[in-house]
C-alpha cells in the first residue's frame, strides 16, 4: 500500500468513528437510570409534576430518543452543542473557555516526560543491570504506582505550604491581571501582550501541576524507550556498527537511538489519553480551570449536555492525536505501510 | 551412553538444586518471579496486604468509624500510629480497613471486564462477519475514550457507590480484553487440534467452549494480574472524586480527599497515598517480571 492511500484510509475511517463517538456519548448520558431533571430542579420543584413537564418539554426530554439523537446531530452540525444546565452558558463557549487551559498543562506535562524519559530510557538499556537501571526501571513503576492525586496533595504540602517554593494553586497569581486573552494560553497571551513578567508568574504556576501530571507518562515512555532501545541494541546492524569500530556513544547516537525511537512514537499518542485522564485529578487538585474540573463538575451535577460535549472533544482529540502519530509513524517506518 | 545436550544436562541438574533445598520452597512461583529479589518482596507485599485486609478487625488498633474528638487531629503518637482524622477517626485503622474494600474491587472489577471482553471477543473471533465487525468497532469507539473520563460519566450517571464505581471500570475496561481475546481465537482457530476436533465431528459450540477458550485462558490471566493494581488505583481515583462509597467508609480515595483541606495535617492524606502506592507498585512488579517470562523478545537480548 502506498503511503497516500494509507493516510486517505485512515482519514476516511475518521468520520464514522466521530458519528460513532456522537452516538456513544449521547447513549451514555441517556440511556442511564439517573433522571437529570431531579438533579437541576431540587426535590422540592420535582416534587410539581407540571414543572417537571415544562421543564422535560423545554430541553426536549419528552421526545423519543432516536428523534432526541437526530436534534443533537444536526444541532451539532450548527456548532451547537445545546446549553449547560449548570453554568446556563452553551456548552460551546465553555469549552472553548476551559480546553486551553487542559491543552497547556498537557503540552507541559509531555514535554517533561519526553525530557525526562527519552534519555532515561536510553541511559538505562545501555547500562543494562546496572545500579543506575534497576533505579530508572522502580522509579518507573513508581511513576505508574503512584495516584497522581495524592501526589498533587502531598506536593502542594510541601511545596507550598511548608517549604513556600511554589506559588498558591491557580494559573496566575491573584494580584496578576491576566493577559487579554488571544490564545486562551495564558503562557502564549502574556508573551503575546509583551508581559514577560506575567508569563513567568504563568510559568511558575503552571511547572508544579505539570511536573505531577507527568509522572504517569514518565513512567510508560521510560520503560518503553528502554526496552525499544534494548530491541535495537541487539539488532545486527549495531553490532557491526560496533564491530566497525565505533565507539559507543557514536554507536547509540548514530545507530541505535533513531531507530529505538520509532515504537516510543506511538506510545506518546496513547499516553496522551493517560494524560487527559489524569488530568481529570490533578486540575480538581491545582484548582486548575481546565476540562478536567469542567468534566468533573457537570459529571457530578449530571449535567448531561456539558457531558456530552466534554466526552465529544475529548474522544476527538484523542482520535486526532492517535491519527497524527499514526501517520508520523507512517512517514518514520516504511514497514507499516506493508500491513 | 547418554549424549550431554545442554537440555540434558539442565534436566539433570534440575533434582540436584530441588534437593539441595536453596530454592525449594520457591520452586512453585515462574522462574523470574523466583530468581528477582525485587519481585520476591513485592510478591510478599502482596501477601501482607491481603493478609492485613483478612485480619484488620484483629490488627486494627481502633474500630475504623470509632470516634475520638478529644485526639481529633492529633499527629501520629504511641496511641494513634499515623494520627487521626478530623473527625478524630484512627488513619492506621481505617487504612486496614480500606484494604478490605479496595483488593476485592480491584480484583472484582478485572474479573468482570475480563470476563465480559472474552465473551464479546471471544464471539467476535469466532463467528467472524458482521458480528465481528460490529463488535470490533464498538471495542474501537469505548477505546478511543480515557477510561478515568469513561468511567466518571458512568459512575456520575448511575449514582455514586461501590457497586457502580466497580461496574464503571468493568465497562470502561472490556474493550482491551475483547482485543486481546479475539487476537488469540483466531490464532487458536488455525490449529491442527481444533482442526481435528472439528473433523471428529464436535459442534461450534463445543470446539468454541472445550477447545478454543481453555487454550486462550492464560495471557488474558496475565493481563489481568498486570490490571488489579490499575483498578484498584483507578477505584481510588473515582472515590477521591467523590464518586465511590459514601465518605464513612473506609476507602483510600476518599480518605485522601478528605484531608485535601487540612494542609498542616499532613498525616490525613500521606498515609493512605502511600498504602495505594505500595499496594499498587508490588502489583506491577510482580507482572512485570511476568511480563519478562512470557515476552520472548525481552529474553533475546
Amino acid at each position: 500500500m502506498s503511503l497516500w492511500r494509507y493516510l486517505g484510509r485512515r482519514v476516511l475511517l475518521l468520520a464514522p468513528m466521530l458519528v460513532g463517538i456522537t452516538l456513544l456519548t449521547f447513549l451514555l448520558s441517556h440511556a442511564v437510570p439517573a433522571d437529570p431533571v431531579t438533579a437541576y430542579l431540587g426535590p422540592q420543584a420535582s416534587g410539581d409534576p407540571q414543572v417537571i413537564a415544562a421543564f422535560r418539554h423545554r430541553w426536549g426530554l419528552d421526545r423519543p430518543l432516536p428523534e432526541q439523537y437526530g436534534i443533537y446531530l444536526w444541532n451539532l452540525a450548527r456548532g451547537d452543542m445545546g446549553v449547560s444546565i449548570s453554568t446556563r452558558q452553551p456548552v460551546m463557549v465553555d469549552l472553548k473557555q476551559h480546553l486551553p487551559a487542559t491543552i497547556e498543562l498537557a503540552t507541559a506535562a509531555m514535554l517533561v516526560s519526553l525530557l525526562v524519559s527519552i534519555p532515561l530510557g536510553m541511559l538505562s538499556a545501555v547500562r543494562r543491570d546496572t545500579m543506575l537501571d534497576q533505579l530508572a526501571r522502580i522509579g518507573s513503576l513508581i511513576g505508574v504506582s503512584t495516584p497522581i492525586f495524592w501526589l498533587g496533595i502531598v506536593a502542594i504540602v510541601l511545596f507550598y505550604a511548608y517549604l513556600g517554593w511554589a506559588p498558591s494553586p491557580g494559573r496566575l497569581s491573584m494580584e496578576i491581571p491576566p493577559p487579554p486573552p488571544v490564545t486562551g494560553f495564558v503562557v502564549v497571551d502574556a508573551v503575546l501582550a509583551r508581559r514577560l513578567d506575567v508569563a513567568a508568574d504563568a510559568l511558575r504556576h503552571l511547572a508544579l501541576p505539570a511536573l505531577v501530571l507527568s509522572s504517569y507518562s514518565v513512567g510508560v515512555v521510560t520503560r518503553m524507550m528502554r526496552g525499544s532501545m534494548l530491541e535495537v541494541l541487539g539488532e545486527e546492524y549495531v553490532r557491526t556498527a560496533r564491530a566497525k569500530g565505533l565507539a559507543t556513544w557514536a554507536v547509540v547516537v548514530r545507530h541505535a537511538a533513531r531507530n529505538s525511537l520509532i515504537p516510543v512514537v506511538t506510545v506518546i499518542g496513547l499516553s496522551f489519553g493517560g494524560l487527559l485522564s489524569g488530568a481529570v485529578v490533578t486540575e480538581t487538585v491545582f484548582a486548575w480551570p481546565g476540562l478536567g474540573s469542567y468534566a468533573f463538575h457537570s459529571a457530578t451535577a449530571l449535567d448531561f449536555p456539558a457531558i456530552m460535549g466534554v466526552g465529544l472533544v475529548v474522544a476527538t482529540i484523542y482520535i486526532l492525536v492517535n491519527l497524527v502519530v499514526d501517520i508520523a509513524y507512517a512517514f518514520v517506518d516504511p514497514r507499516i505501510r506493508v500491513g | 551412553m547418554r549424549l550431554s545436550t545442554p537440555g540434558s544436562a539442565w534436566a539433570e541438574r534440575r533434582p540436584v538444586a530441588a534437593t539441595a533445598g536453596a530454592a525449594s520452597p520457591l520452586r512453585w512461583l515462574p522462574r523470574p518471579v523466583a530468581r528477582s529479589p525485587l519481585a520476591l518482596v513485592a510478591l510478599g507485599l502482596v501477601a501482607a496486604w491481603v493478609v492485613a485486609a483478612f485480619s484488620a478487625p484483629v490488627l486494627a488498633p481502633h474500630l475504623p468509624l470509632a470516634q475520638d474528638i478529644v485526639h481529633r487531629l492529633s499527629p501520629p503518637s504511641r496511641d494513634h500510629w499515623l494520627g487521626t482524622d478530623p473527625l478524630g477517626r484512627d488513619v492506621l485503622s481505617r487504612i486496614l480497613y480500606g484494604a478490605r474494600l479496595s483488593i476485592p474491587v480491584g480484583a472484582a472489577a478485572v474479573v468482570l471486564a475480563g470476563g465480559l471482553g472474552i465473551a464479546l471477543g471471544g464471539a467476535a473471533g469466532f463467528m467472524g462477519g458482521i458480528i465481528d465487525e460490529t463488535i470490533m468497532r464498538i471495542t474501537d469507539l469505548m477505546l478511543a475514550f480515557p477510561t478515568v473520563i469513561l468511567a466518571m460519566v458512568i459512575t456520575a450517571a448511575l449514582g455514586a457507590g461501590i457497586q457502580n464505581a466497580v461496574l464503571a471500570i468493568m465497562v470502561a475496561w472490556w474493550p482491551s480484553y475483547a482485543r486481546l481475546e479475539r487476537g488469540l481465537v483466531l490464532a487458536v482457530r488455525q490449529r491442527e487440534f481444533v482442526e481435528a476436533a472439528r473433523v471428529l465431528g464436535a459442534s461450534r459450540l463445543r470446539i468454541a467452549l472445550r477447545h478454543v477458550l481453555p487454550a486462550t485462558i492464560s495471557p488474558i490471566v496475565i493481563l489481568g494480574t498486570l490490571d488489579v493494581g490499575h483498578a484498584i488505583l483507578t477505584f481510588a481515583s473515582l472515590s477521591f472524586l467523590g464518586l465511590g462509597p459514601p465518605p464513612q467508609i473506609p476507602e483510600w480515595g476518599s480518605m485522601i480527599a478528605a484531608g485535601r483541606n487540612y494542609l498542616n495535617q499532613w498525616w490525613i492524606a500521606t498515609f493512605p497515598g502511600l498504602a495505594i502506592l505500595s499496594l499498587v507498585l508490588a502489583f506491577n512488579v510482580v507482572g512485570d517480571s511476568l511480563r519478562d517470562l512470557l515476552d520472548p523478545r525481552l529474553r533475546r537480548v
